[in-house]
């Protein structure tokens, strides 16, 4: 009896934390019907795309890859720097802890959040956005690095150990072979994500495309902005698909 | 040569892991320590390269022909330059899955190498060729550019052979070498390491004692933590019955 209340129970208790959700956020039917409305507008106001325009955006499309690019590149390597850190086969437990609880923290910091730190420190620009996207790769990639790091068996150290090696060696000899294709594909999908961030700091200031979009909204372009949307659109298929095509064939490889 | 004088490993709690256990192996032996599971074989053979820290006892090692250091009491120095000269093989699993079974050999030499030269121009031709002629004297040679987890379980233990040969080393410790291959490749591998006892000792953890009659040439069987049997490898059934006790049945297929 009792259990065949419980999702009744669940049910109600759902309903009540919405509505007071919906209170607390002040969201009202009736506004998301007018603002339905008005976007519907907004959006027709856009077409059709300004079709010269294109020509203009090609290079801050460039500048939004060149931006994920080098953040993922750099994050990548300090990440794995990072990783061998928290790998509990390479360190001690104490250490190990340390670094993890760093990862972690990082994980929940917005990559937003450290943009605005770095604008306060090396001011508005390229350079800040590609900070804010190495820092950001450090909490998903070191964790990720780690524990495949960990995944070597601890025979494979200790044989090298036995050997005589020391620890760069049984890093670069022993372990990074095996790691190779996780982090290349592991890489790939953290650059994905860059992508669509790079063309949000960009939006902030960072320049690229994302800088390009907001600009042509705030001077009520929307012709050009509707040209900017595509361009972002095509480049994130565009980039998930080659990313995923390599992803795919390194999996086949691994086996 | 490596002389063990009363390895002894007791826990907090008073129990014995490795009681008092003593003995001597020289070039030419091909030794096989045997007993139930849990007895103590493996970590005998790993305090015998002092990856136990024991609670007394000594590990001697030849450092030169009449020179001899007990590896429980050296600076680590020492210690890495003494492991650089004993081979470790374990049961193939310590190979590096993805780099190819030449490189794999060439992993055997790190600790005499230094950092910075392998990081920056890898292995030279020289030791390339020897690599080779280690992996020639596995037959594996035809395998030396494909990678190691395409080979099956025998042809990876050959290969972690080749690795412990081509290190030169003065000492041949296996910790179960064949557990996990077919009585064909557990005979190639166990006649291998006796044919290398021929020029170093050669110290081995195994869980048949059929083959090791066969191969080894001396037996030590431990039992409880202490030294049950030393001597001949042909055990009789009542020694391996003592040896063993129930386990005897799952043991002799």
């Amino acid at each position: 009896m009792i259990k065949k209340a419980f999702p009744i129970f669940f049910l109600l208790l759902t309903i009540m934390v919405t509505y007071y959700a919906m209170i607390l956020t002040d969201f009202k039917l009736n506004t998301l019907k007018k603002g339905l409305h008005d976007s519907y507008f907004f959006i027709e106001q856009m077409f059709p795309p300004s079709w010269e325009d294109f020509k203009d955006l090609w290079n801050p499309a460039l500048e939004t890859v060149a931006l994920a690019l080098l953040g993922t590149f750099l994050g990548t390597i300090l990440s794995l720097i990072i990783a061998f850190f928290g790998a509990s086969n390479l360190t001690n437990k104490w250490v190990k802890q340390i670094v993890r609880s760093l990862i972690s923290v990082e994980r929940s910091i917005p990559e937003l959040f450290i943009l605005l730190i770095l604008i306060a420190a090396y001011g508005l620009g390229a350079l800040s956005a590609v900070l804010a996207l190495m820092i950001g790769c450090i909490g998903m990639l070191g964790k990720l690095f780690a524990d495949a790091i960990e995944e070597t068996p601890v025979s494979v150290i200790e044989s090298l150990k036995a050997a005589g090696a020391s620890k760069v060696q049984i890093i670069y000899f022993g372990i990074l072979p095996d790691l190779f294709p996780k982090l290349i594909s592991y890489s790939l999908f953290r650059f994905e994500i860059n992508i669509r961030l790079s063309v949000l700091l960009g939006a902030i200031g960072a320049g690229g495309i994302g800088y390009e979009l907001d600009y042509a909204f705030s001077m009520l372009q929307f012709h050009r902005a509707l040209s900017c949307l595509i361009v972002v659109l095509v480049l994130v298929i565009a980039i998930e698909q080659i990313s995923l095509y390599i992803r795919k064939k390194l999996s086949i490889s691994q086996l | 040569m490596i002389k063990a004088v009363g390895l002894t490993k007791q826990l907090k709690n008073g129990k014995f892991l490795l009681n008092n256990i003593s003995f001597e192996v020289v070039k030419g032996e091909f030794v096989g320590i045997l007993g139930a599971s849990g007895a103590g074989k493996t970590l005998t053979l790993k305090s015998l390269i002092g990856l136990l820290e024991l609670t007394s006892g000594e590990v001697w090692v030849e450092e030169t022909s009449n020179q001899h250091i007990n590896i429980y009491q050296t600076k680590t120095s020492i210690l890495k330059k003494l492991r650089s000269k004993i081979a470790l093989i374990f049961q193939g699993y310590h190979l590096v899955q993805r780099a190819t079974t030449l490189e794999n050999v060439l992993m055997g030499r790190l600790g005499s190498v230094s950092t910075w030269r392998t990081l920056f121009f890898g292995f030279n031709e020289n030791e390339k060729k020897e690599a080779l002629i280690a992996l020639e004297r596995v037959n594996m040679q035809s395998f030396a550019t494909t990678r190691v987890n395409a080979l099956s379980g025998g042809e990876k233990q050959r290969v972690a052979i080749a690795r412990a040969l081509f290190q030169q080393p003065r000492l041949l410790l296996a910790d179960e070498p064949i557990s996990n291959l077919d009585p064909k490749n557990a005979k190639i591998i166990m006649a291998l390491l006796k044919e290398l006892s021929n020029f170093f000792p050669v110290i081995g953890v195994f869980h048949q004692p059929e083959l090791c009659a066969k191969y080894c040439t001396r037996i030590i069987a431990i039992k409880e933590g202490k030294l049950y049997y030393d001597g001949e490898p042909n055990l009789d059934e009542k020694t391996l019955e003592d040896i063993y006790g129930e386990e005897l049945s799952s043991i002799l297929t």
